[in-house]
């Protein structure tokens, strides 16, 4: 109750409810703009975040995230393009129920169930997390390795597309992580003289870049779009709610439940969480063939899903400092850089930091229902809001972003090259995403396998010995071989129905 | 057969080699065991067997995969200079930056830009001229980031 408390007296300093304000702003506006991302918005954020307390730092990449997949819906709704990939999943559902005259009900939908997944995602985090952490607080170098290789393991397993794509970016990560000062000797790897990749490739610029430029280059590459808007009279978006949310309740706690899972799940994010919502929707829905037609129910599952993986994402981020998706590696990025580690000794050290982040997510999602009608009060106008004045200020932040946090130029080179990286793997169909995960916990992976070496005088069964150690280190070998298994349990079906 | 994969998966195969090759020099740790070369040199194996993977389903031509993002398609012309146009003018911020200062040279960066995506001169120039006292006041009153001055001072 104490640290509770704290962290209550923490969020409510006039200083960190302006933040709040700014970043639910913020996130809004990224959100509901087609062609910018979620993980763009918190990439950008990451430089103000270094000028901030943690607490402050930490809820305004909460506040923001959590309005961005909300604002994601809205020209979702309006103009059949999704704000973020999150929405991708019922973006279909919602512009035909657009174009049937009823969009003030999407966005009203919207609206509420991304808050209600939200608060029920904040639920499961307040009350899990700490239990969690009580169990890590066993876990030695053994289990931290095997996490970190799960983690991994399940982001390449759920990468769209190819999963050997997805691999081979992870790996780009992990590679660029062992650049700088090795642990072992000191011993400066692959810096081919420069004094400052010693310390490594810095986080941040590299974020920026494979998040930022690499948006900036596709978005210039498009060119400008446009598309009309349909006009949403704000005022009705919530008449029949109380009606609708009765007649779907089961859904909102089912989905609102599987989306806090998925999140925490190393590795999986909002975007799959929606996707899988929706497919367990359908399956349970009694009007299956009105999805992608435009199906509300599948909209309340969906967009209570993503919303409440957010907070889920967070779980094991605090808990072990593996990031649940790309938002929270970029989180566990803030956390090191304010001298914070994550793991269970945060919950022990700085309590009340816990707990500000767990308020900050009930708040940012009952803040959501009066910003997020505004936010669709004002959607026709920030829709029109050119893309080619937005995409050069973007740039302009991205380059004094990546320079502000060590006043270097070199770091806007690193921001430049990974950009083009970004780019062009994106382009060609490899996710960007494990290249970042793979950069966060690279440095965690690497020091725990050679901890545990050098203590077990490179005795290898000792990562099978150890009871948690063992079933961490079965599940990533069945994520390993779960593609191989798949494949070959479809080919038996295939075989048995001839 | 798809070009991009075979150039994909050669590249991540000749990085692999490359890594390998960087680390035969590493020094080992007390009686032989493998120190600083072990993680870099198992992520060179992976990145050689996944990038022969790919390279291998694109000289087969394997069908296109689902897009890592899953974004609506708009069909508007693509402009490919503008990517390119866009590096030139960060590298061009690289180099100017320290001795043009940052008012002129964000400026400068943002106007050609925004001309290049076809905003008009006037408006291109005002907004450019606002964007760049904003990130300023930002960045430099408000963060007390010490941006690039200059020779004339700005």
């Amino acid at each position: 109750m104490e640290f509770l408390l704290q962290g209550l007296s923490l969020l409510m300093a006039p200083k960190v409810l302006l933040i709040i304000c700014i970043s639910s702003i913020y996130g809004l506006f990224v959100g509901a703009m087609p062609g910018l991302t979620a993980t763009m918005a918190a990439a950008l954020l990451i430089p103000f975040t270094f000028f901030m307390d943690p607490v402050p730092a930490l809820v305004s990449i909460v506040t923001m995230s959590a309005m961005a997949i909300f604002a994601g819906d809205i020209p979702a709704a309006l103009v059949r393009i999704p704000g973020t990939p999150s929405s991708a999943a019922y973006t279909q559902d919602s512009f035909e129920l657009t174009k049937q005259g009823k969009a003030e009900m999407v966005l009203g939908v919207d609206v509420i169930c991304s808050a209600i997944g939200g608060l029920m995602g904040a639920v499961v985090l307040m009350t899990s997390a700490p239990l969690l952490a009580e169990v890590a607080m066993q876990f030695s170098s053994f289990e931290y390795f095997w996490l970190a290789a799960l983690g991994l393991s399940a982001t390449v397993m759920v990468s769209r597309g190819s999963q050997v794509k997805g691999a081979l970016a992870m790996v780009l990560g992990l590679f660029l992580s062992t650049i700088g000062v090795d642990i072992t000797l000191g011993l400066p790897r692959f810096t081919f003289g420069s004094v400052e990749l010693l310390n490594g490739v810095d986080f941040i610029p590299a974020m920026i870049g494979v998040f930022g430029i690499s948006e900036v280059l596709r978005n210039v590459l498009e060119g400008e779009m446009s598309y009309p808007i349909t006009r949403v009279r704000a005022g009705k978006i919530f008449s029949g709610m109380g009606g609708l949310l009765r007649r779907y309740k089961v859904n909102i706690l089912r989905s609102g439940l599987l989306g806090t899972f998925i999140g925490i799940l190393p590795g999986a994010g909002a975007d799959i969480a929606a996707w899988l919502a929706y497919a367990v929707s359908k399956r349970s829905s009694k009007e299956p063939e009105k999805y992608g037609a435009g199906s509300i129910e599948a909209i309340v599952d969906s967009g209570t899903a993503n919303n409440s993986c957010l907070a889920g994402d967070w779980v094991p981020a605090l808990v072990f400092g593996i990031p649940g998706d790309s938002i929270t590696a970029i989180v566990i990025g803030v956390l090191f850089m304010k001298g914070l580690r994550p793991g269970p000794m945060i919950f022990e050290r700085q309590p009340e930091i816990v707990y500000a982040v767990y308020l900050a997510f009930i708040l940012a999602n009952l803040l959501m229902i009066p910003f997020g009608y505004l936010a669709i009060k004002a959607s026709s106008q920030m829709l029109r809001v050119p893309k080619n004045i937005l995409m050069p200020a973007i740039l302009m932040f991205c380059i004094v972003g990546s320079y502000a946090i060590n006043n270097s130029i070199f770091d806007i080179g690193t921001m430049l090259l990974m950009g083009v990286v970004g780019y062009f793997m994106e382009a060609n169909g490899y996710p960007v995403a494990p290249i970042v995960l793979g950069l966060v916990l690279g440095p965690i992976l690497e020091q725990n396998f050679m901890i545990s070496m050098i203590k077990s005088e490179w005795d290898l069964t000792l990562f099978f010995i150890r009871p948690i150690s063992a079933i961490l280190g079965g599940l990533t070998i069945i994520v390993w071989f779960f593609p191989v298994l798949a494949a070959f349990l479809e080919k038996a079906k295939k075989r048995n129905s001839l | 057969m798809k070009k991009s994969d075979l150039i994909g998966g050669g590249i991540f195969i000749a990085l692999g080699v490359f890594i390998i090759l960087l680390t035969l020099g590493f020094p080992t740790l007390e009686k032989g065991h493998p120190g600083p070369a072990l993680f870099p040199r198992i992520l060179a194996v992976l990145f050689i067997a996944f990038g022969g993977v790919i390279f291998f389903r694109g000289g087969k031509g394997e069908k296109k995969g689902l897009e890592a993002e899953t974004r609506e398609e708009v069909l508007v012309p693509k402009n490919y200079f503008n990517p390119i146009f866009v590096l030139i003018l960060m590298v061009a911020y690289i180099i100017l930056s320290n001795w043009l200062g940052f008012y002129i040279t964000s400026t400068l960066i943002l106007f050609l830009l925004m001309i290049k995506l076809r905003v008009s001169y006037r408006r291109g120039l005002a907004v450019s001229i606002l964007l760049t006292i904003f990130v300023n006041l930002m960045f430099a009153k408000l963060l007390r980031v010490p941006l690039p001055i200059g020779f004339l001072g700005w």
